[in-house]
């Protein structure tokens, strides 16, 4: 690299015979990602992860209906088919797994620096989720087997082919050891999350290839710890140094998270299969721990250090879905000594406390400060394309929702708690009441967002 | 792993070529709020930096592209007027 403005970097003389001498310098371009081709084709048109956040907003409010339709089977339910389980895969999947695919599709290949293969297919992708997951949740929620098993199926398609664009953008890339080793790690856990939700299903179809709960505990851990922890572990390492103007942790740490949490998926696996789990699941929650811990301290490092020390809402989001992943690790300790004593009431509704915090709480709450950061910033790099200056992602956003959507999340967890202890429909219903009123301040900032970039960006391109 | 900065009379240059995301985005924008006014920051870059934009123009800052080597993206970026 040539220090000095000016100078020919190519090193060629100065006394050149040519009478029209090429200057190496290349003219001044376009900006905002419409000037090389590499970069362009880096960024997705707009539609496609917009599609995903949008379907991830709209599954938010509707997992509180369709857990309001749960509250006459509330007392009664153990965690079979029916409404309450309907609401959790339409957080899980609907919105966490929806948020994931669009933020990863999105950023990935900003991150790994080359393009998305297929792009179209991403955008495709939605349209066979999309109906999949209602059919799911349709057969979850009426025990339906025929639909919970073809809606299961679509889903499933959907998210081989989802770890089929991760792996060929991961399998290109290079210098993000420990980004490439949490992504890695989720596409494994992908693929044998998808395959305890194919036996599952095979189960309710009256195929059994496994035990049912060696398949449950199997799929519960994949999904918590595997896709969603280790996508939110390594995904942070990126977004928060970049959201607090702070340092990036270093590779090892970055890898040691990362291998802490596979070493504990493993011994998860092997817990699933095992006849005496106990010790197993211990030692693999003892792993999760300790990789959770250190993650923890190396975002809260990250966050101390940066220039950027107020993120506002964002940072109490990220601060209360640590705490709610420190309180499921708690509750998963908890249930397995109750398990080991024989209380099985009590590990139930610890077990049920640990769900809620795991995927409400901790994934929820930190994936909602993600996104309430990042989206107008996504939102203005899509305007910014072939203009000389990008809009003010603050100017793009709405963000007075924010702010009732923060209650209405809190609110929603301290009530559903009280609802899984209690078991009563009263809270359950006042839980749902108040998320919905969370889902739908968010549904309001995310459509005001769409509606203000579709007018910046112009109509050739509109989410 | 750090980015080169250094002095020159048209403003303070930051090199992040070879730096993996998202280091040039924190290190170019930690330049940018510390400058006075009216300064001016000439980054050094491999590629268009898509999320550098809105972070710029979130401070009132925004980004003008030069003349830089071949593969090269460089980019004035000083306060917007």
């Amino acid at each position: 690299m040539n220090d000095t403005p000016g100078a020919d970097p190519a090193g060629a003389p100065a006394t050149a015979p040519e009478p029209k001498p090429k200057r190496p310098r290349v003219a001044p371009p376009r900006l905002g990602g419409t000037f090389l081709g590499g970069a362009r084709s880096r960024l997705l048109p707009m539609s496609v992860p917009f599609r995903w956040f949008g379907i991830a907003t709209a599954f938010h409010l509707l997992a509180w209906f369709v857990l309001a339709l749960g509250a006459t089977q509330w007392p009664f339910w153990r965690g079979g088919l029916g409404w309450p389980l309907a609401a959790l895969h339409a957080v899980t999947l609907g919105t966490l797994v929806a948020s994931a695919v669009g933020a990863s599709l999105q950023l990935l290949p900003v991150a790994t620096r080359q393009g998305l293969r297929w792009p179209r297919l991403a955008g495709w992708m939605a349209y066979g989720f999309v109906p999949g997951l209602v059919l799911l949740l349709l057969g979850m929620g009426l025990a339906r087997p025929t639909w919970l098993a073809a809606g299961g199926a679509a889903v499933i398609g959907v998210l081989l082919l989802w770890a089929l664009l991760l792996a060929g953008n991961l399998r290109g890339a290079a210098g993000m050891p420990g980004v490439l080793l949490h992504g890695w790690g989720a596409l494994a856990a992908l693929l044998l999350l998808a395959a305890s939700a194919a036996s599952l299903l095979a189960l309710w179809l009256g195929q059994s290839l496994f035990a049912r709960d060696t398949l449950r505990a199997l799929h519960l851990a994949m999904g918590v710890f595997g896709v969603m922890g280790l996508l939110l572990l390594g995904l942070s390492s990126v977004l928060l140094p970049m959201f607090a103007l702070g340092s990036v942790p270093a590779d090892r740490d970055q890898l040691a998270c990362g291998a802490t949490m596979l070493a504990a998926l493993l011994l998860a696996a092997l817990a699933a299969f095992s006849a005496a789990p106990l010790a197993l699941r211990a030692l693999a929650l003892a792993a999760a721990a300790a990789a959770f811990a250190r993650h923890v301290q190396l975002m809260r490092r990250v966050l101390a250090g940066g220039m950027r020390r107020d993120l506002g809402r964002a940072a109490r989001l990220f601060h209360a879905g640590w705490a709610a992943g420190a309180a499921a690790l708690l509750l998963a300790a908890a249930q397995l000594a109750a398990a080991s004593r024989g209380h099985a009431d009590a590990a139930e509704t610890l077990g049920h406390l640990f769900v809620l915090a795991a995927v409400l709480g901790w994934q929820g709450s930190l994936l909602f400060g993600v996104l309430q950061r990042i989206l107008p910033f996504l939102a203005s790099m899509h305007a910014a394309r072939g203009r000389s200056r990008a809009p003010m992602p603050s100017a793009l956003a709405w963000d007075s929702p924010l702010a009732w959507h923060e209650r209405g999340h809190f609110v929603a967890l301290l009530l559903l708690a009280a609802a899984v202890v209690t078991r009563s429909p009263g809270w359950l219903l006042a839980a749902a009441a108040a998320g919905a009123g969370g889902a739908l301040a968010f549904a309001a900032f995310f459509v005001v967002l769409v509606r203000r970039l579709a007018r910046a960006a112009g109509d050739d391109d509109q989410p | 792993m750090t980015a080169r900065v250094w002095q020159e009379a048209d403003g303070t240059h930051i090199d992040v070529r070879g730096l993996p995301p998202p280091r040039p985005l924190a290190q170019i924008m930690r330049l940018v709020m510390q400058q006075p006014e009216g300064g001016v920051v000439i980054v050094h870059h491999e590629r268009d930096p898509l999320l550098l934009y809105p972070e710029l123009a979130q401070i009132g800052w925004f980004a003008e592209p030069i003349p830089g080597d071949p593969g090269e993206v460089r980019l004035k970026l000083r306060r917007a007027p």
